[in-house]
C-alpha cells in the first residue's frame, strides 16, 4: 500500500469486517471469532475491573453479579424491563451501525430522538386530534416522528454535501438546538396546565399498546422486527453494498454509479428516521409524557450499542439487550448490596473503552503479521 | 435591550466565556497537530472534579487548578497512546473517553461524599486572576504557534505528516506533546469552571461546554484569537439566556440557549471545510507505511 493511499484511507479498526462478507467454511468461523472476540474479551475485562471496584466497596463481586443475573432473569419484570430498556437503544443503534459502516460519523441521534418524541406528542395531544382512536393515532405518530427525525438528520447531510461541513460537529450542534426546542415546547405550547414544572401533556390515546402475553409495548416488537430487515438491507441489497463502498472508497462509487452525496443523504436520513421513531416509542411506551428528564443520553448510549454490536444488526440487538440488562440488573443489585448507583455507568463505559483499544491492538498485530 | 446590556450580564458573560475559551484553545492545539480530540468534554469534567477535590483537601484553589492541569496531562497521555501510538480511530476513541470520564467522575464524586452528606463549597479564585490566566494561555499559544520552530513543526505535522517525517521531524512525538498539552489545557478549563466563581462540583457541571469548544475551533478557523472571541460570544449568549429565565419576555429564553449553536452552525456553513483545516486532521500516521 502506498503512502498516499494510506493517508487517504487509513486502516480503521472497528469496521474491519462485516460478519457476512461472503466467505466459506473455516474462514467464516475464524472471522466470527475475530469479530466477536474483541467485544467478548472487552465485556469480560470490564466486568473484572467492576469486580475490583465492588470488592473495594466491601461487597462480594460474585454475589453482586449473581444478583444482577437474578435481577434480569428471575426477578418479576426483569426480562420485561430489559426488553423495554433495550428498545430505543436497538432502534437507534441499527441506524448508527449503518451510518458508521459508511463512515458517516453522526452523533446526533440524541437530538433526533428528542425532537421526534416532542413533535409526535404535540400532534397526538393537539385539540381535535387527541380524541381519535389509537389504531389511527399510533401509526400516524410513528410516521410523524420518523419524518421529524429524518428531516433533522438530513440537515447534516445536506450541509456536508453543499458546504463540506463536518458531520460530527453539525449533528452535535443540531442536537443542542433540538434540546432547546424541546425545552420550549414543554414549557409553553404543549405544557400540561396541571403541572408545576415544564412537562408535556400526557400522550393519551397515542400510547403504544402492550403485546398480549409478552407484557412489553409494541415498540419492542418493532425494534426486533427491524433487525432482520436491516440485516437483509445491508447484506442482500444494492443499498447495503453501496453503504460499504461509501465507507471504503467513495471515489469508486462516484466513478461507477452515483454521487456519494446522495448516499450520504440516504444514510443519514435513515439514522434520523429510526431515531425519531425511537423517541416516539419511548414517550408512548414508557414515559407517557415528556419532561426535562425525558432523555437520559440514550442517543449517546446507542453509539456504544452500535460499536459494541460490531456495526452488525444482530450484534446491535445483542449489545442493546446486554447493556439494558446490565442497567436493570444493577438497579436491583445496587439496592441489595448498597453500592453506588453510578457504578454500572463505569462498567458500561469501560466496555466500550476496551473495545476501542482492543480493536486498535488487533489491527496493529495483523498489520505486523502481514508485513512479516 | 437594557437587560442585554447591563453590566452584570456582561460580567457574567465573561465569566461563562473563560472555561470555554480555555477548552477551545486546548482543542485547537491538538487539532493543529492533526489530532481530532473529541475527549475535550471528558477532559473538562475530569479537570473539574480534580480541581474540586484537591481544593477541598488542600484549601487552595490554585493547587486545585494545578491538579486539574496534571489530571488533563495524564488523561492526554492515555488518549495519545491510543490514537497516536495505536493509531485507533480518533472519533470513536474521543467519544469513548468522554463517556468514560463522565461515568468515572460521577462515580468518584458519589464515593467521595456519602449519602445525605452535602458536598462542601470550596475556596474560590476571583475573576480578575482567572481572566489574566486565560489571557496568558492565549498569548502563550499564539506565540508558540506563530513565533517558534516548535509551532511550525506542529503545523507541519498537522498539514503534511509524510513530508514532515521525510524532513526528519518526529510526527508521533510532536502529536504526543500537542495532545498532552492540549488535553491539560482543556482539563484546566474544567478546573477554572469549578475553582472560579462557582466553587462547587455538581453532576453534569460542564453541561456540554467541551462540545461547544470543539465547534468554536472550527468557527474560528483554527486560529487562537478568534477562538477566544467566539467563546466570549458564547458566554454572552449564555448570560443573556440565564438572565431571561428569571423574567417573562416576548422572546423565549430557549432562543438564547440555542443561539450559540445556531451561530456556530452558520459560521461552519460560511466557512466550510476550508484551506485552514489542518489537512491531516483525524488521520493516523504510521511511519512504517509511509
Amino acid at each position: 500500500m502506498s503512502a498516499v493511499a494510506t493517508a487517504i484511507e487509513p486502516v480503521e479498526p472497528f469496521d474491519a469486517e462485516p460478519l457476512d462478507a461472503g466467505a466459506s467454511g473455516g474462514a467464516v468461523v475464524r472471522r466470527a471469532v475475530v469479530v466477536a472476540g474483541v467485544p467478548v474479551v472487552a465485556v469480560a475485562a470490564a466486568l473484572a475491573v467492576g469486580a475490583l471496584l465492588i470488592a473495594r466497596e466491601g461487597a462480594n463481586p460474585l454475589a453482586v453479579y449473581g444478583e444482577v443475573l437474578r435481577g434480569v432473569f428471575v426477578a418479576p419484570r426483569g426480562l420485561r424491563n430489559t426488553a423495554i430498556g433495550a428498545t430505543p437503544l436497538v432502534l437507534m443503534g441499527l441506524g448508527l451501525a449503518i451510518a458508521y459502516r459508511a463512515r458517516l460519523f453522526t452523533i446526533g441521534a440524541e437530538g433526533q430522538f428528542v425532537l421526534g418524541a416532542v413533535v409526535a406528542t404535540a400532534v397526538a395531544t393537539a385539540g381535535g386530534v387527541r380524541d381519535l382512536p389509537g389504531w389511527l393515532l399510533v401509526p400516524a405518530c410513528i410516521v410523524i416522528a420518523a419524518a421529524t427525525g429524518l428531516v433533522w438528520s438530513s440537515i447534516s447531510a445536506l450541509l456536508a454535501n453543499r458546504f463540506n461541513t463536518s458531520i460530527v460537529i453539525s449533528s452535535l450542534l443540531l442536537t443542542y438546538v433540538a434540546t432547546a426546542a424541546m425545552q420550549w415546547m414543554i414549557r409553553v405550547p404543549i405544557k400540561d396546565p396541571a403541572s408545576f414544572v415544564p412537562a408535556s401533556r400526557v400522550i393519551g390515546n397515542a400510547a403504544l399498546p402492550t403485546v398480549p402475553g409478552l407484557h412489553v409495548h409494541l415498540g419492542f416488537l418493532i425494534a426486533v422486527a427491524l433487525v432482520p430487515v436491516a440485516w437483509l438491507l445491508m447484506s442482500r441489497t444494492r443499498f447495503g453494498f453501496r453503504v460499504d463502498v461509501v465507507g471504503h472508497n467513495p471515489i469508486a462509487l462516484r466513478a461507477n454509479e452515483l454521487p456519494a452525496g446522495r448516499m450520504v443523504v440516504a444514510v443519514l436520513a435513515l439514522v434520523g428516521l429510526l431515531s425519531g421513531v425511537a423517541g416516539y416509542v419511548q414517550v408512548a411506551g414508557v414515559t407517557d409524557r415528556i419532561n426535562a428528564e425525558f432523555s437520559v443520553d440514550l442517543g449517546y448510549t446507542a453509539i456504544i450499542v452500535a460499536l459494541l454490536g460490531r456495526l452488525h444488526p444482530l450484534g446491535v440487538l445483542l449489545a442493546g439487550l446486554g447493556l439494558a440488562g446490565l442497567g436493570i440488573g444493577f438497579d436491583v443489585a445496587e439496592r441489595t448490596h448498597q453500592l453506588p448507583s453510578t457504578l454500572v455507568g463505569v462498567i458500561q463505559a469501560m466496555i466500550i473503552i476496551f473495545v476501542v483499544v482492543g480493536d486498535a491492538v488487533v489491527v496493529r498485530l495483523r498489520a505486523r503479521q502481514e508485513r512479516g | 435591550m437594557d437587560v442585554v446590556l447591563s453590566v452584570a450580564t456582561l460580567s457574567a458573560g465573561v465569566r461563562l466565556a473563560l472555561p470555554v475559551a480555555l477548552a477551545a484553545l486546548g482543542a485547537l492545539l491538538c487539532e493543529r497537530a492533526g489530532v481530532l480530540n473529541l475527549g475535550i468534554e471528558g477532559l473538562m469534567v475530569s479537570g473539574a472534579l480534580a480541581g474540586y477535590l484537591v481544593t477541598d483537601a488542600t484549601g487552595s484553589p490554585w493547587v486545585g487548578l494545578l491538579a486539574g492541569l496534571l489530571t488533563g496531562a495524564v488523561c492526554g497521555a492515555v488518549l495519545a497512546l491510543v490514537v497516536v501510538g495505536l493509531g485507533a480511530n480518533q472519533i470513536v476513541t474521543g467519544l469513548a473517553f468522554t463517556l468514560m470520564a463522565v461515568a468515572a467522575t460521577s462515580f468518584i464524586f458519589q464515593l467521595s461524599f456519602g449519602i445525605g452528606q452535602n458536598p462542601p463549597r470550596i475556596e474560590r479564585i476571583g475573576m480578575p486572576a482567572l481572566i489574566v490566566l486565560t489571557l496568558v494561555v492565549l498569548a502563550a499559544i499564539i506565540v508558540v504557534l506563530r513565533g517558534t520552530v516548535a509551532g511550525l513543526v506542529v503545523a507541519a505535522v498537522g498539514e503534511a505528516p509524510v513530508a514532515a517525517d521525510a524532513l526528519g521531524y518526529h510526527v508521533a512525538r510532536t502529536r504526543y506533546v500537542a495532545t498532552i498539552a492540549g488535553s491539560a489545557i482543556a482539563a484546566l478549563a474544567g478546573a477554572v469552571l469549578v475553582c472560579g466563581p462557582l466553587g462547587l462540583f455538581i453532576q453534569n457541571v460542564t453541561a456540554g461546554r467541551g462540545w461547544v469548544a470543539l465547534a468554536l475551533v472550527v468557527f474560528a478557523g483554527w486560529r487562537p484569537l478568534p477562538c477566544a472571541l467566539g467563546a466570549l460570544l458564547f458566554g454572552l449568549c449564555d448570560a443573556v439566556q440565564l438572565r431571561l429565565q428569571g423574567t417573562s419576555t416576548e422572546i423565549p429564553y430557549e432562543v438564547f440557549l440555542a443561539l450559540p449553536y445556531v451561530v456556530t452552525l452558520v459560521a461552519l456553513v460560511l466557512r466550510g471545510r476550508n484551506s485552514r483545516t489542518p489537512a491531516a486532521l483525524g488521520v493516523p500516521f504510521d511511519r512504517r507505511l509511509a
